[in-house]
């Protein structure tokens, strides 16, 4: 029976350590996905104690391999692999999932980051037209003539009472 | 050499004739009771431009036919404006200038500097009592305008608006021009 290694890893989010694994040949299909951690199988078939959210079943490892692991930690994922296992799935691909990971989530945050962008410039412009409106109605109400016009990202109101 | 500015508008109708580029700068020694720009009144480092950088700035602005120059006192720092306004002059921009002094106390060298510069003059202290609705450019009845060049006439003074709001992309509303005090009240609840 070889031995798991728990490897703490950085990772955090799931979803791009998913996309990670199928980066490095383990895709949806490879790849179970637990909201509560199984246990892992030996080689043998014997259920281990070692339990994970992710696992890659045994048949998609290899010849005599175990099952692989990421079991989620408030600080990260954790990566089990076995003794055996870990001569491939040794450091050098840990250091690509990990770089897949990195990619993946900097596409995420600059996902995220454009989305904040666009709410923040439509509860801007939101803003811009409520005051515009509120602006509008309290010039005509008290007797000026309004005429609009947008320069740059500034909304500019023109305010005539006089009638010559 | 530098300017002490409180703010800048890039175009405005309400501050002179046609589009004008607007420097309000900080400082003024008058304190009218009553000015609409109290908070340009100190003598305190605020928005420090050269004279180089805001005359590149002006002269790219697009549709402007002037600069307008309010405050604060522009007087109390007429040396630069004097520079500022010459550059500006010679590209073609007219000059227009609102302070608080009348005409006959802008003896200095430096003031003559500035006024050799300058097309129109709006002079004298505002006086909140002497108030003017739809007073052209003028705000208070004791104030002259004075048509330092031939480039305008007190027929100018016909097409400008009583007072424009800017609402910038943050949503913060800017008033200038010279709305009356109804629609400042209502505006301001």
């Amino acid at each position: 029976m070889s031995a798991y290694m728990t490897l703490m890893t950085p990772m955090i989010d799931q979803d791009c350590l998913l996309a990670a694994l199928a980066d490095v040949g383990f895709g949806a299909d490879k790849v179970e996905v637990h909201a509560s951690p199984v246990a892992l199988v030996g080689y043998e078939g014997s259920q281990r104690q070692q339990v994970a959210n992710l696992v890659v079943r045994r048949r998609n490892v290899g010849h005599a391999s175990n099952d692989l692991g990421f079991v989620s930690t408030p600080t990260g994922f954790a990566a089990i692999i076995s003794d055996f296992d870990r001569g491939q799935y040794n450091a050098d691909w840990m250091g690509r999932l990990n770089g897949r990971y990195t990619h993946h989530a900097s596409e995420r945050q600059a996902r995220l980051d454009a989305q904040a962008k666009a709410e923040e410039a439509a509860r801007r412009a939101a803003l811009v037209e409520a005051q515009r409106e509120a602006v509008v109605a309290r010039a005509k109400k008290n007797g000026y003539r309004v005429t609009e016009s947008r320069v740059g990202d500034q909304v500019r109101l023109v305010l005539v009472k006089r009638s010559y | 050499m530098r300017l002490n500015l409180a703010r800048t508008l890039a175009c405005s109708r309400a501050n002179g004739p046609g589009e004008r580029f607007v420097l309000w700068v900080q400082g003024c020694p008058l304190a009218c009771p009553g000015c609409w720009n109290a908070d340009t009144w100190a003598f305190e480092r605020r928005d420090l431009r050269s004279v180089d950088a805001l005359a590149t700035e002006i002269l790219a602005t697009q549709g402007i036919e002037g600069v307008t120059f309010s405050g604060g006192e522009p007087f109390q720092q007429a040396r630069s404006l004097a520079a500022l306004a010459e550059r500006l002059q010679a590209a073609g921009l007219s000059v227009f200038i609102f302070s608080g002094h009348t005409l006959e106390e802008l003896t200095s060298p430096v003031h003559r500097a500035l006024l050799a510069h300058t097309d129109v003059l709006v002079a004298g202290r505002y006086d909140r009592n002497r108030r003017m609705a739809m007073a052209g450019w003028r705000s208070s009845e004791n104030q002259t305008t004075h048509f330092l060049s031939d480039r305008y006439g007190p027929t100018d003074a016909e097409g400008v608006p009583e007072a424009e709001i800017h609402v910038s992309a943050d949503g913060t509303l800017s008033f200038t021009g010279f709305p009356d005090l109804a629609m400042v009240a209502d505006l301001s609840n």
